[in-house]
């Protein structure tokens, strides 16, 4: 993909990432108190309301995405030679398939993971 | 083979790094502002990867298989502390300064904040960086710390 379509990207992210980060502070420390906002059942209800939990896995998808290129800008800044920036941008796909994975598999047990062990 | 060494000195030079963000040597507000949107943009990836473990927690961690009360304790009785309380304190606070920060580049990227090109004169001032988007710069510093201030009395006044 080429840079100037992969910076759009990392732009774009973090105009999003601005409004879902707002958003779930908000539910964290202005919407509930936050004792509240990190119980056990509050969260249950969080993830058991569909619109929630897509909500949750948008906002990790955008963050990891924008997190993880910026982190590749940055390696790209230090250092431009071919093998590295193969290198970099070959790791930064798998940190991000395997961070959001493993986000992805969380809000997929606590929505379809049954009732409370 | 001396120029082929003065072009290896002087590209050696120009590839200090990371290095070149820490020597802050006539540095101005932008190139500060630079260095710590990096810095920020880090230490939050950092967190957030450490979050992305700890709520699996939720589903009773890496070997869970569902929603798990236990496990959730166990992690809160690790990270809702005092010192847990002031990590997340500097997390709002680096992640509103990186927020706005960051928006002001997107602005400037594209234009909406720099000054008309002008011919450069004496004593040759960067005239593209306008006040608008220097002042942002100062507002996302304002920003982050009424947020980490907000965030100190939801967390340890029990504020929300």
């Amino acid at each position: 993909m080429k840079e100037s379509r992969l910076m759009l990207i990392q732009y774009a992210t973090a105009v999003v990432a601005v409004a879902l980060v707002s958003v779930h502070l908000i539910m964290q420390g202005v919407i509930y108190p936050y004792t509240t906002a990190i119980s056990f059942s509050n969260i249950l209800s969080i993830y058991n309301n569909g619109f929630y939990a897509v909500f949750l896995e948008a906002l990790l998808v955008v963050v990891l995405v924008h997190g993880f290129n910026g982190v590749r800008i940055i390696l790209h800044e230090i250092r431009q030679t071919r093998a590295w920036g193969t290198w970099v941008d070959a790791g930064t796909v798998v940190a991000i398939v395997v961070t959001v994975g493993y986000g992805t598999r969380t809000v997929i047990l606590a929505v379809f993971g049954g009732s409370p062990a | 083979m001396p120029d082929s060494m003065a072009v290896g000195e002087a590209k050696a030079k120009n590839r200090r790094g990371v290095r070149a963000w820490l020597n802050p040597y006539h540095y101005n507000i932008e190139r500060w502002a630079y260095f710590f949107q990096r810095v920020t943009g880090v230490a939050i990836l950092a967190y957030v990867l450490g979050h992305l473990g700890d709520t699996s927690f939720f589903v009773g961690g890496p070997t869970g298989t569902g929603p798990n009360p236990s496990a959730w304790s166990f992690i809160g009785s690790i990270f809702e502390n005092s010192f847990g309380h002031l990590i997340l304190i500097l997390v709002v606070l680096v992640l509103f300064f990186h927020g706005v920060n960051g928006v002001r580049l997107i602005l400037a990227e594209f234009g909406v904040i720099l000054h008309k090109p002008s011919a450069i004169e004496y004593p040759y001032r960067p005239r593209g960086l306008g006040h608008g988007q220097r002042a942002l710069i100062y507002v996302g510093i304002a920003i982050a710390v009424v947020a980490a201030v907000w965030a100190f009395l939801v967390l340890f006044e029990g504020m929300g």
